[in-house]
C-alpha cells in the first residue's frame, strides 16, 4: 500500500491531468466543458475533504498542532473553492476571459500549495503518522465526499 | 524535528517582493538611457567604464533586484523556512543596493574614489544581509529537493561574487587595481552568471516548469547531477583561469553542453506541456532557451577569437537569455502575488490575473524588447542601429514598468476602497 505521501501526491497529479483537460476543452468551447469542470471540481473536492476530514484530523491529534501549517492549508483551499465556483459562474455566463483569468489564478495558487504540502506537510505527516499510514491511506481511499 | 514549517505569517508581506520588483525596470530604463549616452565602440570594449557601468545597472538593477524578490517568496514555498526579520531586512538591503547601485554608476562614471568606496560598502552589505539570512533559514529545511540544494548553490556562488565584486569596486576607489584584477574580474563575472543565475534559474525550473504548465517532469539525472556537474565545472574553469588560462575552454565547453541540455529538455518539456494557454510567458520562456544556446556556442567559439566578442555574448546570454526568464517571472509573479493577498485579506470581488496586465501591452512590450536584444547584438557590426535598438528597449522597460504597477495600484485601490468585504468564502461549499 502507499504511504501517505505518495497517495495523496499522486491525487494531486490525478487533478492536475483533468485541470489540464478542462482547459483544454474549454479552449474550443467553454459549454462543452461543463461536464469535466463538474469533475475536476469534484476530484479537487475530494481531495480537500481526504485531507481535511482524514490526514489533516490525524494529524492535529498526533501533534496537538492546530494552528499551525494544517490551518494554512485549509485557509487555502477556502481560497480555492471561491475559484471552483467562479469556474462555474464563467461557464455559466459563457464567459471565456473570464474562465481562463480564473483557471490562471486558480492553478499558480493551486500549484505552490501543492509544493508546499508535497515538500512540507506530508513530508511531516508521514513522520509523525507513520505508524498508521495504511488505515490513514485507507480512510482516505474509502471516505464518501459530503 | 522543526515544526515551525508551515505557518500562517511565514508568506512575507507583499511589499517585501514587490519593493524590489518595481525598482528593477527602472535600472533597465537608466541602463537604457546609458547606453543612448555612449557609443558603440566604447560599449564593445568589455572593460570600458561605459560597458562595466552599463552591465551592472542591469545585473544588480534588474537581474539582481528580480532574483531578490523572487527568493523572498520562493523560499517559504520551495523550502518551507522562513527568513529571519523577513521584512526589516528587505528594507534596509533595498535602501542600500538602490544606492549602491547609483553610487557606483557615479563613482566610476565621474572616476570619484569616495563615492566608488560608498558604493562598494552599500552594495556588499545590501546583498549580504539578506542571502546570509537565507542561506542560515535553508540550513532548517526539512526536505532538501533538488530544487532547495540548488538555490542553496546559487546562494553561495552568489556571496563569493559578490565578495570578489566589492574587491574589485574597491580596487577603483582606492586606487590600487592589482594586477590579479582582471583574472579576478573574470571569475566575479562568470560566477556570478552561472552560478548564481544559472543555477538558480535550473533549480526553479525543474519545479515550476512541470507544475505550472503541466508538463512531463524533469529525470531524475537532470535533476540530481546537473547542478552538481555545473558546479564542479565552475571550479575547474577557475583554477584553469588562474593556472592554465589556454585550456579554460575545456571547462567552457563543459558548463555549456550541460546548459544546453538543460534548456533543450526545458523546450522539450513545454512542447509536451498539458495546458494549451500560450502566453506571453511562454514565449519568453522559449525565446531565453533559443540565446542561451546560441550564447553558450559563441562563448566556447569567442576562446578561439581572442575573446573579441565578449559583449555580444553578454548581451545573448545576459540580455537574451536571463533577462528574458525574469520578464516572463514578472508577468506572472505579480498579479498573482496581488490577487493572493487581497484574497487572503477577505476580499472577494477582485480582477483575475489576466485582467490586472494589459495584454496587447505585454505584446507590444515582448516584440520591443526582441527587436532592442538583436538589435543590440548587430549594433556591433552596424553601430548606427545601437541608439534604435536603446530606444526601443527603454520603451519596452517604460512598458514593463507600466504592466506592472497596474495589478500594485489594484492592490492599493482595494485596500483603500474596501468594495466589498464578504467573508462567504469562509463558509462556502462546492457541491
Amino acid at each position: 500500500m502507499s504511504t501517505i505521501k505518495e497517495y495523496l501526491t499522486t491525487d494531486h497529479r490525478h487533478c492536475d491531468e483533468l485541470f489540464a483537460s478542462m482547459e483544454e476543452v474549454a479552449s474550443t468551447s467553454l459549454q462543452a466543458a461543463k461536464e469535466i469542470t463538474e469533475k475536476f471540481i469534484d476530484a479537487s473536492e475530494r481531495h480537500f475533504q481526504m485531507e481535511e476530514r482524514v490526514m489533516f484530523a490525524e494529524f492535529e491529534q498526533k501533534t496537538g498542532m492546530t494552528q499551525g501549517p494544517t490551518a494554512m492549508m485549509r485557509q487555502e483551499h477556502e481560497q480555492m473553492r471561491g475559484l471552483l465556483k467562479q469556474l462555474l459562474d464563467a461557464i455559466e455566463e459563457n464567459n471565456k476571459d473570464k474562465f481562463f483569468g480564473t483557471t490562471e489564478t486558480l492553478m499558480i495558487l493551486l500549484q505552490q500549495h501543492n509544493m508546499k504540502e508535497e515538500q512540507m506537510l506530508y513530508t511531516m505527516a508521514q513522520q509523525h503518522l507513520s505508524a498508521e499510514s495504511d488505515r490513514i491511506v485507507e480512510m482516505m481511499d474509502s471516505m464518501i465526499v459530503e | 524535528m522543526e515544526l515551525t514549517g508551515l505557518s500562517t505569517d511565514q508568506a512575507p508581506p507583499i511589499s517585501a517582493p514587490l519593493r524590489f520588483f518595481l525598482t528593477a525596470p527602472i535600472f533597465a530604463i537608466l541602463a537604457g538611457i546609458l547606453i543612448l549616452l555612449s557609443d558603440s565602440a566604447t560599449l564593445f570594449s568589455r572593460y570600458s567604464i561605459d560597458s562595466i557601468i552599463i552591465t551592472h545597472a542591469m545585473t544588480i538593477g534588474f537581474l539582481g533586484f528580480v532574483m531578490l524578490g523572487a527568493l523572498m517568496q520562493m523560499l517559504p514555498v520551495l523550502a518551507g523556512v522562513k527568513i529571519y526579520k523577513v521584512e526589516t531586512i528587505t528594507l534596509y538591503s533595498h535602501i542600500m543596493l538602490v544606492f549602491g547601485v547609483l553610487f557606483m554608476i557615479y563613482g566610476l562614471y565621474f572616476s570619484a574614489p569616495s563615492i566608488n568606496l560608498l558604493a562598494t560598502i552599500f552594495l556588499v552589505i545590501g546583498f549580504l544581509i539578506l542571502l546570509i539570512p537565507m542561506l542560515i533559514a535553508l540550513r532548517g529545511a526539512n526536505n532538501f529537493t533538488p530544487t532547495v540544494k540548488a538555490i542553496n548553490v546559487s546562494l553561495i556562488f552568489a556571496v563569493i561574487s559578490i565578495i570578489i565584486g566589492g574587491y574589485l569596486l574597491f580596487g577603483y576607489a582606492s586606487g590600487t587595481v592589482s594586477s590579479t584584477h582582471l583574472i579576478l574580474a573574470n571569475i566575479h563575472s562568470v560566477w556570478a552568471v552561472f552560478g548564481f543565475v544559472g543555477i538558480l534559474i535550473i533549480g526553479v525550473a525543474f519545479q515550476v516548469i512541470p507544475m505550472f504548465y503541466v508538463a512531463p517532469r524533469f529525470k531524475q539525472f537532470c535533476k540530481q547531477r546537473v547542478v552538481h556537474i555545473i558546479s564542479a565545472g565552475l571550479l575547474v574553469w577557475a583554477f584553469l583561469n588562474i593556472f592554465y588560462p589556454e585550456y579554460a575552454y575545456i571547462a567552457k565547453t563543459w558548463i555549456s553542453l550541460f546548459f544546453f541540455a538543460f534548456t533543450s529538455a526545458v523546450w522539450v518539456k513545454l512542447n509536451n506541456r498539458r495546458r494549451p494557454t500560450s502566453d506571453v510567458t511562454v514565449w519568453y520562456w522559449r525565446i531565453s532557451s533559443i540565446f542561451m544556446s546560441i550564447g553558450f556556442f559563441a562563448w566556447i567559439f569567442n576562446s578561439y577569437l581572442d575573446d573579441q566578442y565578449t559583449v555580444i555574448i553578454s548581451v545573448i546570454i545576459g540580455g537574451g537569455f536571463f533577462l528574458s526568464i525574469m520578464i516572463g517571472m514578472l508577468y506572472k509573479i505579480i498579479p498573482f502575488l496581488v490577487w493572493f493577498h487581497l484574497n487572503s485579506r477577505g476580499y472577494m470581488s477582485i480582477p483575475t490575473m489576466n485582467e490586472m496586465t494589459n495584454k496587447k501591452i505585454s505584446i507590444l512590450q515582448f516584440i520591443l524588447y526582441l527587436f532592442s536584444i538583436i538589435g543590440f547584438i548587430f549594433s556591433y557590426f552596424y553601430p548606427s542601429i545601437l541608439v534604435y535598438s536603446a530606444l526601443s528597449f527603454i520603451l519596452s522597460m517604460v512598458l514593463l514598468q507600466y504592466n506592472i504597477i497596474k495589478p500594485v495600484l489594484v492592490y492599493v485601490k482595494t485596500i483603500k476602497t474596501k468594495p466589498d468585504f464578504d467573508m462567504s468564502a469562509f463558509n462556502m461549499k462546492v457541491e
